[in-house]
């Protein structure tokens, strides 16, 4: 216990540096040159173990840093970025950074956010019962999981592996413009991926589950059940005939097909023209069903935090609103480039430049409940894993392999592998005739169960 | 004037202190473990983009860290540090000893350097070479891309590579260090055909190779071909859905063998069993005509290594000979559990990542027919000229992987293109369903980045023209 104080003291010691770190890059930077500059730095700490078959199989555990300085010298930008926290280090980032800047092109719209966009939305949760964990508590969940995915199905015997872990990170942003911020972050997970085997078919599955609050994961024995079940029932897989069918997409399914899907809505992409939806704002582009946000503030998101990887305030943005196009989604450079405003989805890590990404990006759920989309789908295709990448957010088009269980008259049947699901993205959104009341917030891209009336499926 | 001769630099001092490494070793087996590993990496990174015609950034990241292992049994330890001082290394060690219970004084190990063959002689570090070079190579990319047609109208392009120094130094004595240039040169381009279509093509390439390389394999070259595959395929019909005969262009193809056979290959799935390729050694798993090798020692190759992330040098091993399972491939865990010895296959993506069979390059050797003879012999099918990425389920086989650029054939001749296809399948079916192999053997230009429990490598593929007989193909046309 008093181990776990002292350590706590000496994390917030040299927490209390980040910030003092950016600051002092950015004081570099306007020395060597730098007409404005912006430090984003993070520590993070990660611990995880594995086990397989009753034993352990791997722990890990480190801490990590890094620092990322932009700086713009005349409307040119440069980026550096490093590990070493040594006051000689930065010196030579800072110097690094201003002379990368001369060989990019002069850009007018290369600017840091300001003023009133700077600031902060709702925290993200941070939990210190995270931050304390005791690494024997990850253990006997991952055994948990393990054994209880055991007792499920005789047919489940092998495993890819069970393991837990949790991440903690504490970023802090400082710039010539007045950004000063830091924010933390926690994380516990858990997972399971067991594999059946049955006539020389082997199937595997993986559930897990990630949460902000460690009272808030899934119990590891629920965690080990459904992935067994999972795995147990892809048993007889097979091909089904090349036709068109009604698709209904689980949870994480549609959330994939949301993710997919987030690029047409990426701001860069729209003022290129290159994105199929880059016309369509204030039409109608989906079913009436389809209430698509991006929200940075949202209450137990995965991606929940104050402000942006450009210290621009959290916000919530409607993207697609009852089936009509509402909004892109942008950071500062795009916005000014596109006489928009930033939306605050500026997504960064320290290596790497602010880009545009999507925080919480979330389909509201409906009214039914999944049961009974499955109960009025005649003759579909239950997807529940896929191949590939899928969307092409440039043409529109759709294709991804997929896994899953046949329906008929309502009823699920056998195992559905070796196919794809393909379709016009627009056509798919415009197909979209039930969404389902089981959202919950696993990942920060999240939807709930979800119907397309009819895409064509490959097969033999 | 004369520029200054460079004198020879002298042998390199290590990257960490030899008697430091030694004192991590020991405290790594502080408690008992049976094997311990100190790696330690220093890498640089350049990256320069440019879109919409404009040098958008240039950027430089430099990251030093070690990892260090500790093994017994099955179980491994893992910890690492972007801390230098020797205080936080040797808490980084204990960290990883905390996989074994017990105490022990290892006493000293006696470390010796292991001589490397040399399968990359990039002599200058592509760290050393000025931006402004490689600023030029992406606006060269830029403007032939533009030139090529009118309907090019958006280009991307990007250079960007990495010089990364490796010393692994492990119980058993070994003592490795590498140092592990790469680069990569890209251009992606959107064609504004009628009616608001668009469509996209991507080429690019790189290696462990000499910044000279883009001498041959011109910025103007790369530019051009992308924009050539986003106009081409202007005017494209739906891919026709279902089975088909498919005739695969050589190169960048060969990534059918990373997804169908290469990662139900790794021995960490082969040991657990959950592979589908588990006890086949010996067995037909393909066609007669296949046979694929996993080859570390191409000259150049972008996966190419001297030396893995072990410290075992890098091999060519033969996993699948005219249809026979031959081999898998060994990290040295997976081979310590199993009896086997390495074949060069442990890799990792960095010091914050422990390592795991991977492949390098993964390539079929050639056959005796001619492309000509090969598309000839199909009355109707699909010509897949240029691909996507790709990815499989090793339990089941399935594996995808998307067609960028393809095109009918009727009659033997290549016809139509068509949009949105993707090819699906089990991986020996496809592979015993390959009827046809060309002599025109040929490697990807240097571009795959291959992913596995959340970890990055880069890999080579290559395939020779290749037909294969009833593969589904995903589309939406009839």
């Amino acid at each position: 216990m008093e181990a776990q104080v002292a350590s706590r003291k000496a994390r917030k010691e040299q927490d209390a540096g980040l910030l003092g770190i950016c600051e002092q890059l950015v004081a570099l930077a306007k020395k060597a040159g730098a007409s404005d500059s912006e430090a984003y730095a993070e520590r993070t700490r990660e611990s995880s173990v594995k086990v397989r078959e009753g034993n352990v199989e791997e722990l890990q555990q480190a801490t990590s840093k890094g620092v990322g300085l932009r700086v713009f010298t005349a409307g040119r930008l440069g980026f550096a970025y490093g590990t070493d926290f040594s006051r000689e280090g930065l010196r030579q980032l800072a110097q690094s950074a201003v002379s990368l800047a001369k060989g990019a092109a002069k850009d007018q719209f290369n600017e840091l956010p300001r003023g009133s966009q700077l600031g902060r939305g709702p925290e993200g949760a941070f939990d210190p019962a995270i931050e304390d964990i005791d690494p024997a508590w990850k253990l006997r969940a991952a055994h948990a999981a393990e054994q209880a995915a055991a007792q499920v199905d005789r047919r489940v015997r092998k495993f890819d592996g069970t393991g837990a872990g949790d991440f903690l990170a504490r970023s802090a942003i400082a710039s010539s413009r007045g950004a000063s911020a830091e924010s933390r972050a926690s994380y516990a997970y858990l997972y399971c991926s067991p594999v059946a085997e049955a006539d020389g078919q082997l199937q595997t599955a993986s559930w897990s589950d990630t949460r902000r609050r460690l009272a808030e994961l899934q119990a590891p024995e629920e965690i080990g059940r459904i992935a067994a079940q999972r795995a147990a029932r892809m048993l007889g897989a097979r091909k089904v005939k090349t036709q068109k069918a009604a698709i209904i997409f689980e949870p994480q399914q549609a959330a994939g097909f949301l993710a997919g899907l987030s690029g047409a809505v990426n701001g860069d992409l729209v003022y290129k023209k290159s994105s199929f939806l880059a016309k369509l704002l204030g039409k109608r582009i989906a079913t009436e069903q389809v209430t698509l946000v991006d929200d940075a503030t949202l209450e137990g998101g995965l991606a929940t935090r104050p402000f942006d990887g450009e210290g621009v305030v959290s916000q919530r943005t409607v993207v697609i609103d009852r089936g009509v196009l509402r909004n892109f989604l942008y950071d500062t450079y795009t916005a000014r480039k596109a006489g928009a405003r930033s939306t605050g989805n500026a997504a960064r890590g320290w290596s790497s430049l602010p880009h545009i990404g999507t925080s919480n990006f979330v389909l509201d759920r409906g009214t039914v409940s999944p049961e009974e989309i499955v109960r009025q789908t005649q003759r579909g295709f239950l997807v529940t894993a896929m191949l590939g990448s899928g969307a092409n957010v440039v043409t529109g088009e759709y294709s991804r392999g997929a896994n899953g269980l046949w329906i008929e008259d309502g009823q699920i049947g056998h195992a559905v592998q070796e196919v794809t699901v393909s379709g016009s993205l627009l056509d798919m959104l415009q197909a979209i005739d039930a969404v389902g009341n089981d959202l919950d917030l696993r990942s920060s891209t999240a939807a709930p169960t979800m119907r397309i009336a009819e895409a064509v499926i490959s097969g033999s | 004037m004369p520029k200054a001769v460079r004198k020879p630099a002298a042998a390199r001092a290590p990257l960490l202190a030899l008697p430091l490494v030694e004192k991590l070793l020991s405290a790594a087996m502080s408690r008992g473990a049976e094997f311990a590993e100190v790696y330690v990496e220093r890498s640089t990174t350049t990256a320069v983009s440019l879109d919409e015609a404009k040098v958008r950034s240039a950027q430089v990241g430099a990251v030093t860290g070690v990892g260090v292992r500790a093994i017994r049994g099955a179980q491994v330890g893992y910890a690492y540090s972007d801390d230098l001082d020797e205080t936080a290394l040797l808490r980084t060690a204990q960290t990883a000893a905390l996989i074994a219970e017990g105490n022990r004084d290892l006493g000293p190990v006696a470390l010796s350097r292991t001589p490397l063959p040399t399968y990359y002689q990039v002599k200058q570090p592509l760290a050393a070479i000025d931006v402004s070079r490689k600023i030029e190579l992406v606006r060269e990319a830029d403007a032939a891309a533009r030139a090529h047609d009118r309907r090019v109208k958006q280009v991307m392009a990007g250079y960007a590579d990495q010089t990364r120094e490796i010393l692994v130094a492990n119980t058993l004595g070994r003592l490795a260090e590498d140092r592990q240039d790469l680069c990569r040169l890209g251009v992606s381009c959107v064609a504004f055909g009628k009616g608001g279509e668009r469509r996209t093509g991507f080429y690019g390439g790189g290696g462990r190779v000499d910044f000279r390389f883009f001498e041959d394999f011109s910025p103007a070259q790369v530019g051009r071909e992308a924009a050539r595959q986003a106009v081409a395929t202007l005017g494209a019909v739906p891919a026709p859905a279902g089975p088909q005969t498919v005739v695969l262009a050589p190169g960048w193809s060969g990534i059918l063998l990373h997804e169908a056979v290469g990662h139900g290959l790794e021995a960490d799935f082969i040991r657990k069993g959950t592979s589908l390729f588990v006890g086949k050694l010996g067995e037909k798993v393909a066609s007669e005509l296949v046979t694929v090798i996993d080859d570390g020692t191409v000259a150049g190759g972008r996966g190419s290594l001297n030396v893995d992330d072990e410290g075992n040098p890098g091999e060519r091993k033969v996993l699948i000979e005219k249809g026979v399972l031959k081999g898998y491939l060994y990290d040295h865990l997976n081979a310590k559990l199993t009896g086997q010895r390495s074949t060069g296959s442990g890799r990792r993506q960095s010091f914050r990542h422990a390592p795991m069979p991977r492949m390098t390059n993964t390539y079929l050797a050639p056959g005796d027919q001619t492309p000509e003879e090969i598309l000839g012999g199909v009355r109707k099918g699909l010509y897949c000229r240029q691909f996507g990425g790709g990815q499989v389920d090793i339990s089941n086989g399935n594996f995808v992987f998307e067609i960028s650029e393809a095109y009918l054939i009727e009659e033997g001749e290549i016809t139509r293109p068509v949009k949105g296809a993707m090819l699906i399948g089990v991986g020996p079916e496809a592979l015993k369903n390959v009827s046809a192999v060309g002599s025109d053997a040929s490697l990807d230009p240097g571009l795959g980045t291959c992913g596995k429990d959340g970890q990055s490598v880069p890999v080579g593929v290559g395939l020779p023209t290749v037909r294969i007989d009833d593969v589904t193909v995903g589309g939406t046309g009839a």
